[in-house]
């Protein structure tokens, strides 16, 4: 009994909060090996900061991060997406950052990187690496990657003959769906702000994806998962799919990635999300002037070499794709090329309703059961309905 | 007899003598004040907590205020204030994201505003430039206002010319750090001091001067608050003064003393779970309660009334079988108690029945593997089924191939969404149903049977007439509290369906919790969600039981 | 039939040399390994599973494997964090001390308080009975808010005793009534005895009352340690220090909505719920007893 009770209150003394910056993230495997390294650096050199690094599950990464850092329980700076960069700006959760840097940091990182992390006229994070989808396409199967829609498409007779598909994707997503709707020129948040959902172009792009699943041309309802296992089977031909899958291709199966194709209907190249995972400054942070100094440091150049070669992250330092190790990956030039066709993610509060509506409109269309027009009207109006107050 | 009365008789105790009035006097009246001016200290340093906030921000935020309007006719700034001047914001051409300001104090030469200097008089430059970034979109000519670290300093800033802001130097100033007023301990201390006197002289001259005595007594407690200007304090104070005066008169103190040392040994085995319950359940109850009242957008939380409430009740606007009308989702939450309940009784009785005969070998054996579904961890199995119902791998598919049919698309129609989530929780359900018929049925005699069949009695009236009776009473119970778990089960929903197709398989908990986490932190509304589910499950209990029982008793 | 009873009727036996009665014996013995095996059937894919290599479900549904593999237990053993020590082990011992410590709270604040509710007639008994009936009735995950706002006053955010703390009084309503029903049927005549001979409540309630109870107080524990050991969501809010996680954070976030790693998964939740099986296993002659003596009283 009275163990217990020693131990309970041993494991109850939560560490008081040691000095230094505290930074939490939601990297696995590779990626989390190489920011460690980056870390081991900075407080090799820098002892009387010292920092911290925090894994978190991803999944309630984002909920955590809110409901934490408003109670002063939070971390001094964490690894996200940009795309709540909007909510978290209203709500002050997050810290401008433009106080700190200057003409020559900026310069230090690609523009669309940059652009993707200003909201309302201010800076918001650096960034550490950006994400969009690519093909992936297996050299087995396919002798020259299709550089139009129409290209793509006609690889599927050849693989239907293996009961095979010629592209497969998540389709039932909107992240994965993004390429073909702003390659039909549609969008899901003006400019202003506003929503644009129901769209004739947006319509165009819904009824594309269905045709392809009606023809055979990719899988009804596929998911990470699904994708993997038919790339790595030979049952699908090319995937649409981000940096990520390159773990989850199995040894010795033969690939190569290129930029995604040109819409054959419109002229206009498939343009995915871009996704920028940046280092962003939470406004309770304790020590704003240290904490700044490791987002510096994190994301310096010698950083991003690290990181794009350890993980072979896509990272917006220009700079660091000079590096001899770094210039011999096939990958990364191409993930780069693909960041001229891309939209940056909508940051706005109302973009984070939008997914799930959207997918469950997705699912519909693609199984053939509703029409495009409807079911984005229904999307808008459901959101709409969210954001009534 | 035990149920009458926890105080051992060995024990004397003056509160027992008959009307209470034979408790000396003045023991009686300092207990009684010791209560009230518990209460009233408690009062008084809510008050003195309140006030003294107030008092710290006029202070500072008056000089700050001064020091701003003396920067903008070029006078120094007060003693201990910070002054600065702030230039506009050039945004880079290069990077029209960031904006260079210049600032100067007020005796020194511009420099650059930003960048990472490690020079500790810059540590407030952060602060300036974000007060300069706030005042400019502001409508008005002045600011002012706390700084929100919690260091008591305020920051005014004024315009240094008129015209738009975004062309103007601005004045801003900066006050040190201040703590409010300690607490008067000495003050405090001394009024105590002096009530009791005064409460217990009331009580040694005679009866009305007493309570007069008590009035007084608590009455002075009042007089800190009056002079802190915190009338409300004050008020509840005297009130409470007159209350606990009246409350003797009626002899109404003595008797809850009286009470509360007769049930003295009840109470203190009641107290741990009580406190308990209060602190980590009762407070987040009422708390949810009233979080119900507001409406929480972006960080600020503003009252609303009811509104959360009726926009629930009227289902937000949209038509009965839209999947967000809250009387969808009831119906949906509804039938899936019902279906589980039913499943859950019939297959534990089922089994128990099957269980009971004693002639079964390896009836342990089989009674310990039907358990292992509830002995597995819920979110567990939860996913486990949800993988099981994949289309494309599940395990389900699998066999559907397997003799030839056709998989099914699972979660895509509300009818393929709800029977997954119905056959996951009975899944998990029916080991609690099935061992508690088994205990209950336990306790049925065997001569009952044996006389039965003697009597001709076929299975079906035996089963009717004497399994049944005795399933009831133990059923019952177990019933309600199975509805109540079912109607509130979280984890299978969300994991196996997610509510899927739209929202429409989701139950009252899945949603509300949607609201809380997935709609924009809507938590204002998620809380009043959770006070309707409560009220639903309580005119459940009540009428429901009420209800089951009048059934028993027939 | 009472007068039949009276007069002493014997009943007849099963006799098992007759054949139908045998085959009735053979059916329900069949018709029980069936229903066994479907209801086991899930429980062997998992644990298929967690033999089988590859993150995903394989595509036969067989419960047989058709390569074993441990290289997921190696996996789920083997993840280290980011100070280089062992992941699982460290979110075990936060479960089994969490676990077990709501386990004695729980059923210590429980017990006093179903003798009282069960045996004592005092103002506020019934209040407290309908309490502890009707808290059963809000959801745990609605409270999630307000209870994170009281841990943080109160300092036990991301503290294994915060979350004793928040499991114990979740556990706590279902223990009082489950052991005040169990009281309930415990006669009072020892107790009578032992006041007439002097012993305050509180040596009646550990020397008479306690030894009595053991079937209740089985179920209880067991009970508390389950709701422990199984909870995951006020876990993974509430904690946010990697090393202060418990295992169903861990298992959970192994099937994330963008990588799911089911091998991990099935290797975590067949490692997961073997200590909850063994409790079962042990306790079980007092479920029946424990949980049932109550409710058909009380």
């Amino acid at each position: 009994m009275k163990a217990f009770v020693v131990a309970l209150a041993l494991a109850a003394c939560s560490p008081a909060r040691e000095s230094g910056v505290v930074l939490w993230h939601a990297y696995t495997g590779m990626e989390r090996s190489a920011l460690e390294t980056t870390a081991a650096n900075w407080n090799a050199s820098h002892p009387e900061t010292p920092l911290t690094l925090v894994a978190v599950p991803h999944d309630s990464f984002a909920d955590k991060l809110t409901s934490a850092i408003p109670r002063g329980n939070g971390p001094d700076l964490f690894i996200f997406a940009d795309d709540r960069i909007g909510a978290w700006a209203e709500s002050h959760t997050i810290e401008p950052i433009e106080f700190w840097v200057d003409d020559a940091r900026a310069d230090r990182f690609s523009a669309p990187a940059m652009n993707a992390l200003t909201f309302d006229g201010s800076l918001w994070g650096l960034p550490l690496a950006t994400k969009s989808l690519v093909l992936y396409v297996r050299t087995d199967l396919v002798k020259t990657p299709p550089t139009t829609t129409d290209e793509l498409i006609a690889l599927a007779p050849m693989m239907k003959k293996q009961a095979g598909f010629a592209v497969a994707y998540a389709n039932a997503d909107l992240y994965g769906h993004a390429p073909w709707l702003h390659g039909f020129g549609g969008k899901v948040i003006d400019d202003d702000g506003s929503l644009a959902i129901a769209t004739p172009e947006a319509a165009a792009a819904m009824a594309f994806a269905r045709k392809l699943v009606a023809d055979g041309v990719a899988p009804a309802d596929a998911q990470g998962p699904m994708v993997a296992s038919l790339f790595n089977a030979g049952k699908a031909a090319t995937v649409l799919s981000g940096p990520w899958f390159i773990t989850d291709i199995v040894k010795d199966v033969p690939w190569q990635v290129a930029p995604l194709p040109v819409i054959s209907a419109t002229g206009k190249p498939a343009a995915p999300f871009l996704g920028a995972e940046s280092i962003l400054m939470s406004a309770y942070a304790r020590d704003k002037t240290a904490a700044f100094a490791v987002m510096d440091a994190l994301t310096s150049d010698e950083a991003a070499i690290i990181r794009a070669r350890d993980a072979r992250q896509v990272v917006a330092n220009p700079a660091a794709y000079a590096d001899p190790q770094v210039a011999r990956d096939p990958v990364l030039p191409v993930f780069r090329a693909q960041l001229e066709h891309t939209v940056p993610m909508p940051k706005v509060p109302a973009m984070r309703m939008v997914w799930t509506p959207y997918q469950n409109a997705l699912g519909e269309v693609l199984a053939g059961r509703s029409d495009p027009g409807t079911q984005l009207l229904a999307v808008e109006r459901e959101v709409e309905g969210y954001l009534k107050r | 007899m035990i149920g009458e009365s926890a105080t051992p008789p060995a024990r004397v105790n003056r509160a027992d003598s008959t009307s209470g009035t034979r408790v000396p006097v003045l023991q009686r009246q300092l207990r009684d004040f010791a209560v009230a001016a518990a209460i009233a200290l408690l009062i008084a340093t809510v008050a003195f907590v309140a006030v003294r906030n107030t008092e710290l921000r006029a202070r500072q935020t008056e000089l700050a205020m001064r020091t701003a309007e003396a920067l903008v006719d070029w006078r120094p700034p007060l003693p201990t204030v910070r002054g600065v001047f702030v230039s506009p914001a050039l945004p880079s051409k290069k990077h029209p994201m960031l904006r260079h300001r210049r600032i100067h104090d007020y005796d020194s030469a511009w420099r650059p505003l930003g960048g990472l200097s490690m020079d500790p008089t810059h540590t407030d430059d952060k602060l300036f430039y974000d007060a300069a970034t706030r005042f400019e979109q502001l409508p008005a000519l002045e600011m002012v206002e706390m700084m929100r670290d919690g260091s008591g300093r305020a920051i005014a800033a004024k315009a240094t010319c008129t015209g738009p802001k975004k062309n103007c130097n601005v004045a801003i100033a900066l006050t040190s750090p201040a703590s409010p007023a300690p607490f008067p301990w000495l003050v405090i201390i001394g009024v105590l001091g002096l009530g009791a006197a005064i409460a217990a002289a009331g009580a040694l001259i005679g009866n009305t001067a007493a309570r007069a005595g008590m009035f007084a007594g608590v009455a002075v407690l009042a007089v800190p608050t009056m002079l802190w200007h915190a009338w409300i304090a004050a008020t509840a104070i005297l009130v409470i003064g007159a209350a606990v005066a009246l409350a003797q008169r009626i002899q109404l103190t003595d008797r809850f003393a009286t009470g509360l040392s007769k049930n003295r040994a009840a109470l203190s085995f009641v107290a741990p779970a009580g406190a308990a319950m209060l602190v980590l359940v009762a407070v987040p109850f009422a708390i949810g309660i009233f979080m119900g009242f507001y409406d929480h957008h972006a960080g600020t939380w503003t009252f609303v009334g009811i509104d959360n409430f009726v926009e629930i009740l009227s289902g937000g606007g949209r038509p009965l079988d839209d999947a967000l009308n809250f009387w969808f989702i009831l119906g949906v939450t509804v039938l899936w108690t019902l279906c589980n309940i039913v499943l859950h009784v019939s297959i534990g009785v089922a089994l128990a029945l099957l269980l009971s005969r004693k002639w079964i070998a390896g009836r342990g054996i089989f009674r310990m593997l039907l358990i292992l579904p509830w002995a597995i961890p819920n979110y567990i199995t939860a996913l486990m089924w949800k993988g099981m119902f994949n289309g494309q791998y599940g395990a389900f598919n699998s066999i559907l191939r397997a003799v030839g049919l056709d998989g099914v698309d699972w979660f895509t129609s509300w009818a393929n969404s709800f029977a997954p989530n119905v056959a996951t929780n009975t899944w998990l359900g029916f080991p609690f149903m099935m061992i508690v018929a088994l205990g209950a049925l336990e306790t049925i005699p065997r001569e009952l049977y044996e006389a039965a069949s003697v009597d001709g009695a076929s299975s079906w009236q035996r089963f009717r007439h004497i399994t049944l009776p005795h399933l009831r009473p133990a059923l019952g119970p177990a019933v309600a509290l199975g509805s109540i778990w079912t109607f509130n089960m979280f984890n299978v929903i969300y994991l196996v369906s997610a509510g899927k197709p739209g929202n429409s398989t989701n139950i009252l908990v899945t949603d509300a919790y949607r609201w809380a986490f997935e709609r924009g932190e809507r938590y204002g509304m998620a809380a009043a969600y959770g006070t309707v589910i409560f009220l639903i499950l309580l005119l459940w209990t009540v009428f429901g039981t009420r209800m089951v029982r009048r059934k028993g008793d027939e | 039939m009472n007068r039949r009873l009276a007069r002493g009727a014997i009943a007849p036996r099963p006799r098992i040399h007759d054949t139908g009665r045998l085959a009735t014996i053979i059916a329900i013995h069949v018709a029980l390994i069936l229903l066994v095996a479907i209801v086991l059937y899930p429980v062997l894919l998992v644990c298929k599973k967690a033999f089988e290599p590859g993150r995903h479900f394989a595509l036969s549904a067989s419960p047989i494997p058709d390569h074993l593999t441990t290289d997921h237990f190696k996996d789920l053993f083997g993840a280290r964090g980011g100070h280089g020590e062992l992941l699982f082990l460290r979110h075990a011992l936060n479960s089994l001390i969490v676990a077990l410590s709501t386990t004695v709270v729980g059923v210590v604040l429980s017990c006093t308080a179903a003798y009282a509710l069960s045996r004592f007639r005092f103002p506020g008994r019934h209040a407290g009975l309908t309490t502890f009936l009707v808290v059963q009735m809000f959801p745990a995950t609605l409270l999630l808010l307000p209870l994170y706002v009281i841990l943080d006053k109160l300092g036990l955010l991301n503290s294994l005793a915060g979350l004793v703390l928040v499991y114990s009084t979740t556990a706590i309503p279902f223990c009082v009534w489950t052991l005040k029903g169990y009281f309930d049927t415990l006669p009072r005549e020892l107790e009578e005895a032992a006041r007439i001979d002097g012993a305050s409540t509180w040596m009646i309630f550990r020397k008479i009352i306690l030894p009595l109870a053991r079937p209740g107080l089985a179920v209880t524990a067991l009970f508390s340690f389950m709701t422990a050991w199984n909870e995951f969501i006020m876990a993974s809010t509430f904690m946010t220090d990697e090393s202060k996680y418990t295992l169903p954070v861990l298992i959970q976030s192994s099937v994330g909505q963008f990588s799911a790693d089911w091998g991990l998964f099935a290797a975590g939740a067949v490692v997961t719920s073997i200590p909850v099986m063994i409790a079962f296993y042990v306790l079980q002659k007092y479920l029946v007893g424990g949980l049932t003596a109550g409710a058909v009283k009380g």
